[in-house]
């Protein structure tokens, strides 16, 4: 062959655009073919779809569950785990699973608590105790965090053992802090602001996790340390290879998770008033179920923001309409044990 | 050398202007020897052909010198001045890039989003920027003439597609030495010759070439020197219009009589029969509509198409690996329900995949538990309990059969060459009484000591009265195989042709 033969293929590829489109245009038949099309979506219409179910389900069971009050309610409820969900979204995206977000929020709980009662000695510096207990807090998240990474990416260590350890560890430190009692004569003005606090009508916890929510959607979608988050993910020797410090990433996504974890906990003990060892124990599985449910790819590189959003919502108004219903609690845990399974059998790829 | 023209001659011996020299280069891995004092230098203005059997030390010596792998020994020399090239980031700072056959890319990113990756462009407020990135990707794509959307998802193309994106990526930047492993063996058609017309084009750019490949007629029209490696040794450069005799008896040191072996003359009754079968729509898979084939005993029929074309498919539908809305399977006459590999392989049905690293292998585990683990049942091994011993010994024989050495056996997938993980593939295909066969591209990425092997085999099965439905994108490897073949276009089949009456240029004709 040589290089004249090359162009007379080029000319044969001429031809080619003219038959592609009777490949393309085939004749559509209606019902047929939206029904094609919603198996062919079924993942991204399951959510949507469960949250319209659930919620007609429960409007009609309950006479309170469609108030005004009880879905601001929800948006309350919701708030901790969505902060922890966000967290666990960007860890699992990057490839990672983080289970020690359970047990930093008992820590900061805890920490934060002891360091807001220590500053609330002396009384006319009320916001240094302020201060004191949220810097404690997001600290500590940041550096369990950065333990977490520096493990899963530099020893290599796998992050579900990793997370698992630094759980374990951290649950005992907290105990060990604490004495295992529940920490209590926090500055009143912790539970004022970020417990109980509204501005502009909304609650200030609802706000903080807007917030963090649009953060997140901007650091994962529009930013290079995001697109870096889902190549390593996806393929980390390609992301390496195409220059990327994947360790940097790993690291910086636990981080991440560590802190939101940490705000979630400090959010949460402004709400109960106290500090205490058992707050978080059910945000580990709580917030990757929100996440599998919401598409994101437990093998990571997959994942959005605002489908992790709908995902926690839907866990928060199962649980909160199962309790409506006066189902009880024992009966609650199987309910939503088998609604979480349900919704990963429709949105299975 | 000694065919060398002068002005060749005049042009390796001005040092300055050699893109690449490697001097005595050596690789070790432990007691295993990759590659043993091998030198090569690259002019400017130049396609460099490595030719050699997988297992040559041509993979070794590219990931040295695209910075992938330090050597144990031996010096890289770019320009005339020393260097050092520690990782890929160094090569490409000197202006080196490869394109490995081992894609880089990120399944779940778009073909834009990978082609950017590390270097993506930031807006005023250091956002991405994403419209200009698709755009500027788009405009790099139409000018190598690729057919491709910037758009879409890595993971939602087909090899071809994807190797295409992986050549973009490595062109973002113009290099000044790129490397290409065997860069058309995933692809087809339109895209092989938009993919040598561009290497041709950047060779005349000025960019020196070093390209792996172990298609001949490549060699001829791109080549302008070849150098052989044979067992990790550097054996000789020759010009590109040595004969491919010669190229074949230099890369393998003996002599080659034939590369396909002539398929049996007379064939049996019919084995299987697919008629008139429709699949179950797909997203981003072409619909098989309305195909029927049979394959007799004895029979090797080819299945040739573009990559994309359906043809995977339509032969993966017999194996129950697709969902048929319309008609059906019959093996010897006798209509079957295949409801997935198990029954296929129940029907003494085997259906070999094409993509060896994610549908066939089991990378992690050795040779041996891969090619015994569809025969558990059936082989030494059969009951509930292991017998690992008879297991090997009746292995070793298979191995053998394959020209895959006894040793292999118990090496790790992920460590042996393309060409002997195929054939593990292959041997897999053995350990159970098996009829039918059908392969899905068997020689892709192979070099041709090991595709002589696979032929070897294939026409032996044909011969002791086995059904082959041979599926490929090598048209002269079906020609050259097969008694009939079929082509496949847009999910129908659009032409058919008896071994008599092979031409290339008509077949070709119907692929479009």
């Amino acid at each position: 062959m040589s290089v004249a033969s090359l162009s007379g293929s080029f000319e044969r590829e001429g031809r080619l655009s003219s038959v592609v489109p009777d490949i393309v245009d085939q004749p559509v038949r209606r019902r047929t073919e939206v029904f094609r099309r919603l198996i062919v979506n079924r993942q991204a219409i399951a959510l949507p779809a469960m949250f319209v179910v659930a919620s007609v389900v429960f409007t009609l069971g309950s006479p309170n569950f469609g108030t005004l009050n009880n879905l601001t309610n929800v948006a309350r409820q919701s708030v901790y785990l969505l902060i922890i969900s966000l967290g666990q979204l960007i860890v699992i995206v990057g490839g990672g699973l983080d289970l020690s977000v359970g047990s930093v929020v008992s820590l900061t709980s805890v920490a934060s608590a002891m360091m807001s009662v220590v500053f609330a000695a002396c009384p006319d510096t009320p916001l240094l105790a302020l201060a004191a207990g949220l810097g404690t807090g997001v600290l500590i998240g940041a550096l369990v965090g950065t333990i977490n990474g520096v493990g899963v990416s530099v020893f290599r260590i796998a992050p579900f053992m990793m997370t698992l350890g630094i759980s374990s560890v951290l649950f005992g430190t907290t105990l060990l802090v604490s004495g295992g009692v529940p920490v209590y004569g926090m500055p009143p003005l912790l539970g004022e602001i970020f417990g109980f606090g509204r501005l502009a009508g909304f609650p200030v916890p609802a706000i903080v996790a807007l917030l963090l929510v649009a953060v997140t959607y901007i650091v994962l979608e529009w930013t290079r340390f995001g697109r870096y988050l889902y190549a390593t993910g996806g393929n980390a020797r390609a992301a390496e290879l195409s220059g990327v410090r994947t360790h940097r990433v790993c690291i910086a996504a636990f981080m991440l998770s560590g802190v939101l974890a940490a705000i979630s906990g400090l959010l949460l003990t402004a709400r109960l008033g106290t500090g205490g060892a058992n707050v978080g124990a059910s945000m580990p599985l709580d917030s990757i179920a929100a996440c599998v449910i919401s598409g994101v790819s437990l093998s990571g590189g997959q994942g959005r923001t605002l489908t992790v959003v709908l995902g926690t919502l839907l866990i928060i108004i199962v649980q909160n309409g199962l309790n409506l219903m006066q189902v009880g609690a024992y009966a609650q845990s199987i309910a939503t044990g088998g609604i979480l399974i349900l919704a990963m059998a429709l949105a299975r790829r | 050398m000694s065919t060398s023209t002068p002005a060749q001659l005049a042009r390796a011996i001005d040092a300055q202007r050699t893109v690449l020299r490697v001097k005595g280069l050596s690789r070790r891995y432990g007691q295993l020897v990759a590659l043993e004092g091998v030198s090569l230098d690259v002019l400017p203005v130049e396609v460099h052909v490595l030719f050699g059997e997988n297992g040559a030390g041509k993979s070794t010596l590219i990931s040295i010198v695209a910075g992938a792998q330090e050597p144990s020994a031996g010096s890289i020399e770019g320009h005339g001045r020393p260097c050092r090239f520690d990782s890929v980031a160094t090569a490409r700072a000197h202006g080196v890039r490869a394109v490995f056959q081992e894609f880089s890319l990120v399944p779940h990113l778009s073909v834009a989003e990978n082609v950017t990756l590390g270097e993506e462009p930031l807006n005023g407020w250091r956002l991405l920027s994403k419209g200009p990135e698709r755009a500027s990707v788009q405009g790099l794509i139409d000018q190598f003439g690729f057919d491709l959307d910037a758009g879409a998802r890595v993971s939602a193309l087909a090899r071809g597609k994807q190797q295409m994106v992986e050549i973009c990526k490595a062109l973002k930047r113009m290099p000044k030495l790129l490397i290409l492993d065997e860069p058309t063996a995933s692809l087809s058609g339109r895209d092989t010759q938009a993919l040598l017309a561009l290497v041709w084009r950047l060779k005349e750019e000025g960019t020196a070439i070093i390209y792996v490949t172990h298609r001949m007629h490549e060699i001829s029209l791109l080549g302008d020197r070849v150098t052989v490696l044979r067992e990790g040794r550097f054996v000789k450069t020759v010009p590109a219009d040595t004969s491919s005799d010669e190229l074949i008896r230099l890369m393998s040191g003996r002599e080659i009589v034939a590369l396909y072996p002539k398929p049996r003359a007379e064939v049996g009754p019919v084995r299987l029969s697919l008629e008139n079968v429709t699949l179950a729509p797909q997203p981003g898979v072409m619909q098989v509509t309305n195909a029927s084939v049979e394959v007799r005993a004895g029979e090797i029929v080819g299945l040739a198409g573009l990559v994309g074309s359906g043809k995977s498919e339509f032969a993966q539908a017999c194996f129950g690996l697709r969902r048929l809305t319309e008609g059906r399977v019959l093996i010897e006459g006798v209509p079957v329900s295949i409801k997935g590999p198990a029954d296929a392989i129940r029907h003494k049905l085997w259906y070999s995949p094409a993509d060896r690293k994610h549908d066939g292998l089991m990378l992690e585990r050795n040779s041996r538990e891969n090619i015994a683990l569809s025969g558990l049942a059936a082989g030494p091994s059969r009951g509930s309990w292991l017998r690992p011993w008879q297991e090997v010994a009746y292995l070793s024989e298979l191995a053998s059969a394959v020209d895959l050495s006894a040793g292999r056996l118990n090496h790790r997938v992920a460590t042996l060459s393309g060409g002997n993980q195929q054939k593990v593939l292959l041997a897999k295909s053995l350990v159970q009484d098996v009829k039918v066969f059908v392969f899905d591209e068997p020689t892709v990425g192979v070099d041709i000591g090991a595709c002589m092997s696979i032929y070897r085999c294939l026409s032996e099965l044909s011969a002791r009265g086995a059904a082959v439905l041979l599926v490929s994108s090598n048209l002269p490897e079906l020609m050259g195989l097969t008694h009939r073949l079929l082509v496949m276009s847009g999910g129908r089949l659009v032409g058919e042709f008896k071994r008599g009456a092979f031409d290339e240029r008509r077949i070709l004709e119907r692929f479009f």
